[in-house]
């Protein structure tokens, strides 16, 4: 049998605050255990939570980003359960009225625009960190905790099920990531889990209306561990149902090393988590004025971006998303193309070697490559010269026209210099000339290739081609 | 405490005098009162000393320096013993002091120690501490109430001269009441609630506990305003202790409730009542019977609220990060031992009761209904406030019961039948002396106002207090 | 009538291990509190909203602005088990919710 695959994503995205979501102790990575807690975040008895106004503007502008409805009423719950990360043993989060609901968002799988409603975008706390004696949860003695995370602003973004392949879940979450780093709300880390996803999977017979049983993937550490799940538990949940048995609705978790999905625990039991109003904090009740104010701050988003690209700039689709998904490239390209850089030129200095040195280096000054492209254009160095002067720009302070000047590396156009290379090669190949003129036309490159030898590759080749043909012509 | 303040002042008593004299007044008493469950001897001295230097170089910190307090044991106090009556945190030593405590401490005040109190606030008789019942100064085969009792009877018993205490549905009011003292209970959000360990925290307010109207309102005018570590205190204006103008009371339109004055009230209490509330009549205050029908739910509505809240705040009591832990293989079972060694019986009583109301499955009938219950409440108490300036009751059925009298949890949860509506409704409400049963045990009168109307409470109290005449007294 | 079964189940989820009589007497509390319930459940509250808060707060939030940080010594100082700088405990066994 056939069946369609029905995915619905679950994301946390840490966001880029300074403080935490509800104490002043710093959110900053990689600090030694247990040293950025307060009694806040530690959860001590008698001490009480207060929002960080920025952890909201943040989520408002993810919400409105995600083309969500803002509600300018939005409530906190308390989600009770016991778990040795949590503090107060229940999380701070918004259940029955969250900031956002009502989204979507757009991306291309390949030509195809696609579009995944989101159901809702909340405000929640982060949960501290375990550390286990053993190699994983399940065979250890004893588990460490460090509270340093514990507090830290999330948004919880749910998509409605209706993703259909996990290639799609993939591009959806790249897309996704892309946007919150648009921004600049999160630095959308998934190695540092500054974003992270749970996916929920189901099958169902194709064309068929009736969902089948949803199972949950944990532990999904990367775009590829997502797609690799979702594409293990496609093929596993169809070999059970053609085996004429059932899904069993559960929490699984991403064994990265054995390539394979693992069952945590049975949903049968579904957990309680007796939601209630959070009485120690105000419901948030926000000006819709000063919403309508981030709407006018987001900066112009991947999508946008991508069409204007192709539609302004007449880009393709290959060079668009290159220059989308490396926003860094995508806002030189943009600086460069505006103070009037040849488009076509610019984007294959950009995602030629460029981009392997700016990787590796940082990038340049944009009026240093606007020089570059200028001398290229100019004439006064070849296009193949140009590559040498811009691994030079990485390694000196000079200007593209003082490092040719500097390097002697200006294009050699002296005809009667040129002439006498001409004559030489032509001089040192007396066969190949014989067979050009007896009709291997192919052999006129090498003839170019060898004066420019000669030249050191400095020669303007549209005057060695045009000695060359009077050269052979004289006979 | 003007007295005292004057005293200080002028040099004829100092700080370290004050403290010497409390510390002997708790040494000859407390061993049967049973107030203090920590005694910070050597803390208090120390600051009274520091009291005593400020004072001789003229920078006191306030009027009041010098003066000690004693701290309801749920408010956190940095590095002194915080158990809220509690086994689960009988070693605990907080990090940090309660906004409250910070306060007293900026105004000078020498902390002297921590007062008992039903385990976790849950109780009205002080008979659920894990350390003991607190006994009545009065009578000491009495209880003190609750869950306020250590603080009420400290004062009462002459071991303090004001007292902190907390309360949820009355905790401060009824002790008071017991113990012949005065006690507010502030409108919510008018004092910071950080660092105060929570019971229920859409009810929980601090208060204070002293021996005369103005020296509650001296002691109210420490801890009162806006806290930024307390979001439920946002807008919370600061409080100055008035003026006193015995003239509030012409014209004032007082509301007397008839559900408060109905059968299960002891006569006595409210011949009391009635003699003080026809002292104001005399006096130029218009006396308005008024209906509050929905006092009749108050009991139920709060003890649903207050368990559901309760089950949450209490989960955080899992043995990690402080407090006593039973070891066990697994966390889980180390969770379910350690709750289950470290809490007493009536606190697993509303744990439980909270965890069920709050189950997907009953939140609806029970929490949510509740919710909405507390709304039509708060409605009739504003209704109220349109007609009426001040609304008087007695502040507790009964004068105080004999320990070990009440048995079933649910006759103990009817202490609070006249106090829990100003919880539920946010207002403010002030409980005074009135008089003595026959008995000798005093009885209280509860004067309710509406949202930051604590001036007014206070000036109608000293008018009441003024014509009450006074029954014998433990002086310091 | 809530049963020993219900009970021991609102007992696991708030982790409280409980005796035999323990199970017996908050059986009994829980059908006495029902009553409790009842009684507000003949409350008419039709287009009543309920009171989660006793009185609005608007604007309640805090700048984005680091402080200090407890040291870590006060941090661990009341863990009844501490190693190497983290809270230690016991073996995480999932599926108890
Ligand atoms: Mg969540
Ligand atoms: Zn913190």
């Amino acid at each position: 049998m056939k069946y369609d695959v029905v995915i619905g994503l679950e994301i946390h995205v840490a966001l880029l605050t300074e403080s935490k979501f509800l104490c002043s102790c710093s959110t900053a990575f990689g600090a030694p255990p247990n040293t950025q807690c307060c009694p806040v975040c530690l959860g001590l008895p008698g001490s009480l939570p207060v929002v960080n106004e920025k952890a909201v503007e943040y989520a408002v502008k993810a919400g409105l980003a995600l083309n969500c409805q803002v509600h300018t009423f939005s409530r906190f719950d308390r989600k009770n359960y016991f778990y040795p990360d949590l503090p107060k043993a229940y999380q701070i989060t918004q259940d029955t009225y969250p900031l956002c609901t009502d989204g979507f968002l757009e991306y291309y799988i390949d030509d195809e625009l696609r579009c995944t409603a989101i159901t809702r975008l909340h405000l929640e706390e982060e949960a501290g960190k375990l550390i286990h004696s053993g190699s994983s949860i399940v065979d250890s003695e004893y588990s460490l905790v460090d509270y340093n995370r514990a507090g830290i602003p999330l948004i919880e973004i749910v998509t409605a099920p209706d993703i259909t392949s996990p290639r799609q879940a993939r591009l959806f979450l790249e897309q996704l990531r892309l946007v919150m780093r648009y921004i600049g709300v999160s630095d959308v880390k998934m190695e540092e889990g500054s974003l992270r996803c749970d996916a929920n999977i189901s099958l169902k017979p194709q064309g068929s209306p009736v969902l089948g049983t949803k199972v949950e993937i944990k532990n999904l550490n990367s775009f590829r561990a997502l797609e690799r799940a979702l594409e293990y538990e496609v093929k596993r949940q169809s070999a059970v149902l053609e085996r004429g048995g059932k899904i069993k609705q559960e929490s699984r978790t991403w064994d990265e090393r054995a390539g394979r999905t693992l069952s945590m625990r049975s949903k049968g039991d579904a957990p309680d988590y007796r939601y209630f109003p959070e009485p120690d904090l105000p419901p948030l009740q926000l000006d819709p004025a000063w919403v309508n104010c981030l709407k006018d701050t987001l900066p112009e988003l991947p999508l946008a971006r991508l069409r204007r690209l192709e539609e302004s700039y007449g880009l393709s689709r290959y060079e668009a998303t290159f220059l989308v998904n490396y926003p860094d490239f995508g806002d030189l390209f943009l600086e460069l193309a505006k103070a009037g850089e040849d488009n076509t030129a610019l984007v294959n200095l950009l995602m030629g070697d460029y981009a392997r040195l700016a990787r590796e280096q940082g990038h340049l000054a944009p009026g240093r490559i606007a020089e570059l492209l200028r001398i290229v254009a100019e004439g006064l160095i070849t296009h193949n010269q140009s590559k040498a002067v811009l691994e030079e720009l990485f390694r000196s302070p000079l200007s593209p026209r003082e490092i040719v000047r500097d390097k002697g590396w200006e294009v050699l156009r002296d005809a009667e210099q040129l002439r006498a290379m001409v004559q030489e090669a032509l001089a040192a190949n007396p066969d190949i000339v014989s067979r050009y003129r007896a009709g291997e036309e192919r052999l006129w490159g090498y003839l170019v290739g060898q004066v420019m030898r000669a030249a050191a590759g400095k020669a303007d080749p549209k005057v060695v081609n045009e000695l060359l043909k009077e050269e052979l012509a004289r006979g | 405490m003007r007295e005292l303040a004057e005293l200080l002042q002028t040099g004829q008593v100092s700080s370290t005098e004050l403290v010497i004299a409390c510390l002997e007044q708790i040494k000859q008493t407390d061993g049967v009162i049973n107030a203090f469950l920590t005694v910070d001897e050597q803390g208090a001295l120390e600051q009274a000393a520091q009291s005593d230097a400020r004072r001789a170089r003229g920078e006191a910190l306030s009027p009041w320096d010098g003066i000690p307090v004693a701290i309801k044991d749920n408010i956190s106090t940095r590095g002194l013993r915080t158990t809220c009556a509690s086994r689960i945190l009988r070693n605990y030593h907080p990090v940090y002091d309660a906004t409250v405590v910070e306060r007293l401490k900026q105004a000078g005040l020498p902390i002297l120690g921590k007062t008992n109190l039903d385990e976790f606030a849950m109780g009205s008789s002080t008979e659920y501490s894990a350390f003991g019942v607190t006994k009545n100064p009065h009578d000491p085969a009495r209880v003190a109430g609750g869950s306020s009792g250590g603080s009420a009877a400290a004062v009462a018993a002459g071991q303090v001269p004001w007292a902190l205490g907390t309360d949820t549905g009355g905790s401060i009011r009824q002790p008071s009441s017991f113990c012949g003292v005065v006690g507010l209970k502030p409108t919510y959000g008018r004092v910071s609630r950080y660092g105060v360990v929570a019971l229920a925290p859409s009810l929980d307010q601090v208060g204070p506990l002293a021996k005369t109207v103005e020296e509650a309102a001296a002691l109210f005018s420490l801890i009162a305003g806006e806290d930024p570590r307390d979001a439920t205190s946002a807008g919370a204006p600061a409080f100055q202790v008035p003026r006193w103008n015995a003239a509030v009371v012409q014209g004032l339109r007082v509301g007397v409730p008839e559900e408060f004055f109905s059968s299960g009230l002891n006569a006595e209490v409210e011949a009391a009542v009635r003699r003080s509330l026809r002292t104001l009549e005399e006096q130029g205050a218009v006396l308005k019977p008024i209906s509050l029908a929905t006092n009749d739910y108050a009991i139920d509505t709060y003890l649903t609220l207050v368990t559901a809240e309760a089950s949450s705040c209490l989960a955080r009591f899992d043995g990690v990060r402080y407090g006593e832990r039973v070891a066990a293989p697994d966390a889980n079972t180390m969770f379910a031992k350690t709750r289950g060694a470290g809490f007493g019986a009536e606190v697993k009583r509303r744990i439980m009761l909270g965890t069920y109301v709050l189950s997907a499955s009953h939140y609806e009938a029970y929490y949510e209904q509740a919710q909405r219950v507390r709304t039509l409440i708060k409605l009739e108490i504003a209704r109220a406030f349109e007609q009426v300036d001040v609304i008087i009751t007695p502040t507790t059925p009964s004068t105080a019961f004999r320990i070990g009298e009440k048995r079933n949890p649910l006759e103990m949860y009817l202490s609070d039948l006249y106090t829990a509506t100003a919880n539920l409704s946010g207002i403010c409400a002030l409980s005074l002396p009135c008089g003595y049963d026959s008995q000798g045990l005093p009885i209280g009168l509860q004067i309710m106002g509406d949202h930051y109307q604590e001036e007014l409470v206070f000036q109608v109290g000293r008018v009441v207090e003024a014509s009450v005449e006074r029954g014998p007294k433990v002086e310091v | 009538m809530i049963g020993r079964e219900e009970v021991i189940r609102m007992a696991t989820l708030a982790r409280l291990e409980l005796s035999e009589e323990e199970i017996e007497l908050y059986t009994r509390d829980l059908n006495s509190f029902l009553v409790s319930g009842k009684k507000l459940q003949q409350v008419d509250v039709s287009g009543i909203t309920g009171t989660s808060h006793a009185v609005s707060v608007i604007h309640a939030l805090r700048r984005d602005e680091v402080g200090e940080s407890l040291p870590r010594e006060a941090v661990l100082a009341e863990g009844p088990e501490v190693l190497d700088g983290y809270f230690k405990v016991p073996r995480i066994v999932e599926g108890q919710e």
